[in-house]
């Protein structure tokens, strides 16, 4: 580990090495056992010019030390070198239009120091082509990011952030296929259209299952009917800004499907985000909008074709290798609303977002808004959660490996925490509880008359944003149940799980009951009944101002079920007769659990929460590609709850009562469509 | 922020450790061994001071249910790491004079405030009345100038405990007003002697600023002291049995502590359920813990790179103090500790109050519930209330939660119970930890609940308790 870090290093007494981009000699990072013993502490004069200039309010920092001066209008300031930090002694300076460059200090001899900076070239470069971030088994040289970052690396391998182009889902409601669905047959069963298209990640072609809801299809009026949009279509939407910004050449715009090799295997990924030079709020999503990459075009070396520039926020990098500037945007929640807060009056085809009721476009994503908006804004930004500190971390170089000698090359100790795990937990990571950590439950209950009455408050305990967050497609369920003695009581009324729980089937009350195509043994059927009321619910961004009829959502109220005993062609038997009611669903009787198949919920006890967006024929909680309108958003905010209320046939004095929060990714039917796993994550469950 | 040097001597108003206490006044320390040298962790060569407990208070009521103690809160230079410091001390000594107190006696403390600033006490993890606390949740600061006599009754289960000002706290705890309480059991064995560690660090109140090069991590660079000494030798006969008592006193640092010998039998709220012997021991800011002490063998007190960013870290192993064995031959031999031997209580699994943390060192702000005291909501309980807190840390750094005038029983900690009961009045929670306590609101008042990272409590995280009537 030694020599491969060195290989990083250079020796900045030496400009014109600090200037090539040339890995320096191995020997400039050694011990210098001839160098006379210096003081604990002394001064140093420190002059900072700017492509000659002297440049004032540069920042001076020795290497691995808290402590900075600025320098003054001449360009000098008076510093204090502190030999006890450990390691090479070198003096940085930092300008925000110029790579830091440091000069190393030997001896106190008085000498001033005089450290030039040049100015970086502003001009993005089409020509350049990304770096391959490496992998944990793909690190060979420094042209790979993993080769000295491995901590960092290894956290963000196994990130959502870099699977965002190749994950299949993303690729399905890009395109609007199922790949899960490998055979025409399959792909006949969900009425699909079995095309040829291109296989994600290559230019090869590729026969697939086009199910039709889909970026493409319902962007583009002459696609997707009788063949595959696949590099056909010419509007792409926005999705490759931000699902694969790593596609090398003009950024913004881009179609997905170009998101081949490194673009494609590793999405979101270091040298992307590393060249964000700047970040304009008010841009389109992702590069070549919000996020201003800058690739440099200035020659390199016969190493790198071209001089290595890095953004990031330290100013004591001065490594040659990385080319680094500071940038202080990675330390706060602007750089991440860049992709995670989106609006887009985009419209399937045929079709319009209703610019009176959405003016700035429909909210796609609002997840830094919802932050915004809430009380954990501005004190714990998104990477005060997902990036948490990785206190295991001697610095973002892992000088905790080996006896790498801090210094240039592979920098300094940093205090445990300062270097943040690159790792974006989320609700993929089940390991690091976020999901558990987000929402809390509470139950009150009591018995009158042989009645149950329940009343269950779901509370965002821990999220700094809405719960759910993020895509459209994800949700909250809410399962209550209660019990004598382990018999389950029958709910007698109150609050149902809305249709985006989950539905096989729905009928009307002047629709046939005992009818039920496709119909199992063990499953239900559920009666509900429609109250004529809306939920008055709190509400995300513009529902939280809206009226309840505005809000969308009506009471719809639990009346009872049956449970499916036998079938027979499309008629089934139930266990009892069915209790008379405005509407029955037929769907599934699972109590859901960790990591067991989401299961249609729709209309028992409980409640859901999701921003439900709806298509133009009127199809709800509809990936948003397909959508024109929102009719209901009433996920949770920060710190906010709602309470459902619940009634059951009681014919004990203490049941007990069960309520489970489950998180969906996806919604049902479109999961089960598309063949994509769908399980329920359990948030919080609690029995009373 | 300027590094103090290390390993440098001082010289703190603090005495030698006593055997026996007040019986015979016979120092444990043994002169040959205070030329001692450091160790080869640090290759440095100043000479290692003798440990010194820190000096005890007069007791000036002659009744043996009554404690009288007079507590003079003024400026005080005194030195640390061989640094001049412009502190401030109780009657001049930094750790403050040693509070001995009967079980069920009554404890009387005259303050008398000659600081430039209003100052209180705060008796920290004593049950004590709320008008006695020491907060200045609608209640005042004691003047300059003035005088303020803290009165009560300290019914509760013996242990070790400390007090503090709880204004200004971080600031003037810093400075050095800080001191050990100690409520003493008859029932407990008598031991051959008594060792006290304050553990601090000078200068934290000056670390966090998120302007910094290392974007306001707290704890980044401290040198510790045990009773403002630098790596003291704790000198003992081989034989002896005794007790240390350990007080985390610092602003914001955590220590893993790692000893060989380490038998802790107590924690926060006095003896364990039974007795612990742990390969390492995390205490946290305002976290107290003490140990039996056989004396047989050269022992070091380590401490592990651990770190309020995240737990665990990468850093050196120092040497916070040594035990080495003088003169004797005998073994020594454990005591007859009367463990509380109780099992933990069941968590019904129903929450009562439910606080979650949030806060970036890189922001510096620190809330609970997204509330920023003192604009906070009040949960109230009813007197005696048995009530189940949970605690979420959703923040990037860990906090070690307090509860004043209370214990508090561990249900779980990220669903894991205790194996036995546990009462505490300050935990640990890591980073993305859920802690589940059980609370028996037996004492009225408006109590405070905060995190004891002193700037996180003064940066808003920092809530209040309404329990039964305000007196």
């Amino acid at each position: 580990m030694v020599g491969s870090a060195l290989a990083c290093g250079g020796d900045a007494t030496d400009q014109t090495a600090l200037d090539s981009g040339n890995p320096p000699p191995k020997e400039t990072a050694q011990p210098d056992t001839e160098a006379p013993l210096l003081p604990d502490s002394f001064g140093v004069s420190v002059t900072v010019t700017l492509d000659g200039i002297p440049v004032e309010k540069a920042v001076v920092i020795q290497g691995g030390s808290p402590d900075h001066w600025l320098s003054g209008a001449d360009g000098t300031v008076a510093i204090e070198i502190d030999t006890t930090l450990g390691g090479d002694l070198w003096v940085h300076a930092s300008h925000p239009d110029a790579r830091i460059s440091a000069r190393q200090i030997r001896k106190n001899d008085g000498e001033p120091l005089v450290i030039a900076l040049e100015r970086f070239a502003t001009q993005d470069n089409l020509a350049y082509t990304f770096q391959h971030p490496g992998t944990p088994d793909i690190n060979e040289n420094t042209s790979y990011c993993s080769h000295c970052h491995r901590s960092m690396v290894a956290d963000w391998y196994k990130s959502p952030h870099r699977t965002s182009a190749s994950n299949p889902v993303v690729q399905d409601v890009y395109a609007g296929t199922a790949l899960a669905l490998t055979t025409e047959s399959e792909c006949n069963a969900v009425d699909g259209n079995w095309w040829m298209g291109l296989n994600p990640g290559t230019t090869d072609s590729l026969a697939k299952c086009y199910t039709g809801n889909g970026a493409l299809p319902a962007y583009n009026s002459d696609c997707g009917v009788n063949s595959s949009c696949d590099g056909v279509a010419t509007n792409t939407g926005a999705c490759a800004n931000c699902h694969a910004p790593g596609i090398d050449g003009e950024l913004g715009g881009r179609d997905l499907h170009e998101a081949t090799g490194i673009a494609y295997d590793y999405g979101v990924h270091c040298d992307v985000c590393h060249k964000v030079e700047s970040v304009d709020s008010t841009g389109e999503p992702g590069v070549g909008g919000k996020l201003n990459i800058l690739r440099p075009p200035e020659p390199g070396s016969a190493t790198f074709d071209w001089k290595p520039l890095t953004f990031g926020p330290y100013h004591d990098v001065a490594n040659p290798r990385m080319g680094s500037v500071y940038r202080d945007h990675f330390l706060g929640a602007e750089f991440c609303q860049a992709c995670h807060e989106y609006q887009s009056t985009l419209a399937p085809v045929g079709s319009a977002v209703d610019a009176t009721r959405w003016p700035t476009g429909l909210p796609i994503q609002s997840t830094f808004s919802e932050w915004a908006d809430g009380p954990y804004s501005p004190g714990a930004p998104c990477q005060s959660c997902h990036m948490p500190p990785d206190p295991e971390a001697g610095n973002t170089v892992d000088v905790q490996f080996d006896e790498v000698f801090w210094g240039l090359a592979a920098g300094w100790w940093r205090p445990a925490g300062s270097v943040r795990k690159h790792a974006w937990y989320g609700p993929r990571q089940p390991e690091e509880r976020m999901l558990e950590m987000a929402a809390a439950l509470s139950v009150e209950s009591s018995v009158s008359g042989g009645e149950l009455q329940v009343a269950v408050t779901v509370t965002n305990a821990g999220a700094g944003h809405a719960i759910p967050t993020g895509e459209a497609m994800r949700s909250l369920v809410l399962a209550v149940a209660a019990e004598c003695e382990g018999t389950a009581l029958m709910a007698t009324g109150g609050d149902a799980i809305p249709d985006f729980g989950g539905a096989l089937m729905q009928k009307s009350s002047n629709e046939d009951w005992t009818l039920w195509p496709g119909a199992a043994v063990g499953q239900v059927i559920r009666v509900g009944v429609s109250t004529g009321q809306w939920h008055d619910y709190p509400g995300v961004g513009a529902f939280a101002e809206m009226s309840p009829t505005e809000k969308g959502m009506p009471v719809t109220s639990v009346k009872g079920w049956s449970s499916i005993t036998a079938v027979n062609g499309d008629q089934v038997t139930l266990d009892q007769p069915l209790p008379a009611g405005d509407f029955a669903i037929l769907g599934e009787a699972s109590w859901p659990q960790e990591g067991s198949p989401s299961q249609a919920l729709s209309s028992s006890p409980g409640f859901a929460f999701a921003r439900v967006m709806v298509a133009p024929d009127g199809s709800r909680h509809v990936h948003h590609s397909a959508a024109v309108d929102i009719a209901s958003d009433n996920r949770i905010m920060p710190q906010a709850s709602w309470t459902s209320h619940h009634q059951f046939q009681s014919p004990c004095e203490s049941p007990t009562v069960r309520a489970v929060l489950v998180h969906r990714a996806y919604p049902l039917d479109l999961a089960r469509e598309r063949g994509w796993t769908l399980n329920d994550s359990v948030m919080v469950e609690v029995e009373r | 922020m300027k590094r103090v040097p290390l390993l440098s001597l001082i010289a703190v108003a603090c005495i030698q450790v006593n055997d026996e206490r007040e019986e015979t006044g016979q120092s444990l320390d043994t002169s040959e061994e205070t030329g001692s040298e450091t160790g080869t962790e640090t290759g440095n060569t100043t000479p290692r001071p003798p440990w010194a407990n820190p000096l005890e208070a007069a007791d000036l009521d002659p009744a043996a249910d009554v404690v009288h103690i007079e507590l003079e809160a003024a400026p005080f230079v005194h030195t640390v790491n061989g640094v001049e410091i412009q502190g401030w001390a109780y009657n001049g000594q930094v750790p403050g004079p040693t509070i001995r107190v009967p079980k069920g006696a009554k404890l009387v403390v005259d303050l008398s405030n000659k600081l430039p600033d209003p100052t209180t006490i705060h008796w920290h993890g004593a049950h004590v009345p709320w008008s006695m606390d020491g907060v200045t949740w609608l209640q005042d600061a004691i003047a300059p100038g003035t005088s303020f006599r803290y009165e009560f009754e300290l019914n509760q289960a013996a242990g070790t405990f400390w007090y503090h000002p709880h204004f200004d706290t971080a600031r003037q705890v810093d400075l050095g007003l800080y001191g050990v309480l100690i409520i003493e059991d008859p029932a407990e064995p008598a031991v051959d002697f008594e060792a006290i560690a304050v553990l601090d660090s000078h200068g934290e109140f000056e670390s966090e600023n998120p302007e910094d090069m290392n974007h306001g991590l707290e704890g980044a660079f401290l040198d510790w002291t045990v009773n403002g000494l630098t790596d003291p030798i704790l000198s003992l006969p081989k034989g002896k049995t005794g007790r240390l008592r350990i007080v985390n006193a610092s602003n914001t640092g955590y220590t893993q502590l790692q000893w060989p010998l380490m038998r802790q039998i107590g924690s926060d709220q006095g003896l364990l359920s039974q007795l612990s012997t742990p390969e390492k021991i995390v205490l946290s800011p305002g976290d107290r813990a003490d140990f039996e002490i056989l004396v047989n063998e050269n022992s070091a007190l380590n401490l592990l790179p651990y770190s309020l960013n995240g737990g665990e870290a990468f850093g050196p192993t120092n040497r916070l103090a040594s035990i080495e064995v003088s003169t004797g031959s005998e073994v020594a031999s454990t005591l007859d500790w009367p463990f509380l031997s109780l099992d933990s209580s069941v968590d019904p699994g129903t929450t009562d109050i439910l606080w979650t943390f949030t806060g970036d060192p890189r922001t510096g702000q620190w809330e609970m519930n997204g509330e920023t005291f003192p604009d906070v909501s009040i949960p109230e309980l009813e007197l005696n209330q048995a009530a189940i807190i949970e605690i979420r840390n959703m923040s990037a750094t860990e906090h070690p939660f307090h509860l004043h005038g209370h214990a508090f029983e561990i249900l779980s900690m990220n669903g894991v119970a205790p194996a036995q009961a546990q009462f505490e009045d300050t935990i640990n929670i890591p980073i993305r930890g859920t802690l589940r306590a059980r609370l028996l609101a037996t004492n009225p008042g408006d109590w405070m609940a905060h995190c004891h990272i002193l700037t996180h409590a003064e940066g808003g995280m920092m809530t209040v308790l309404r329990i039964g009537a305000t007196e």
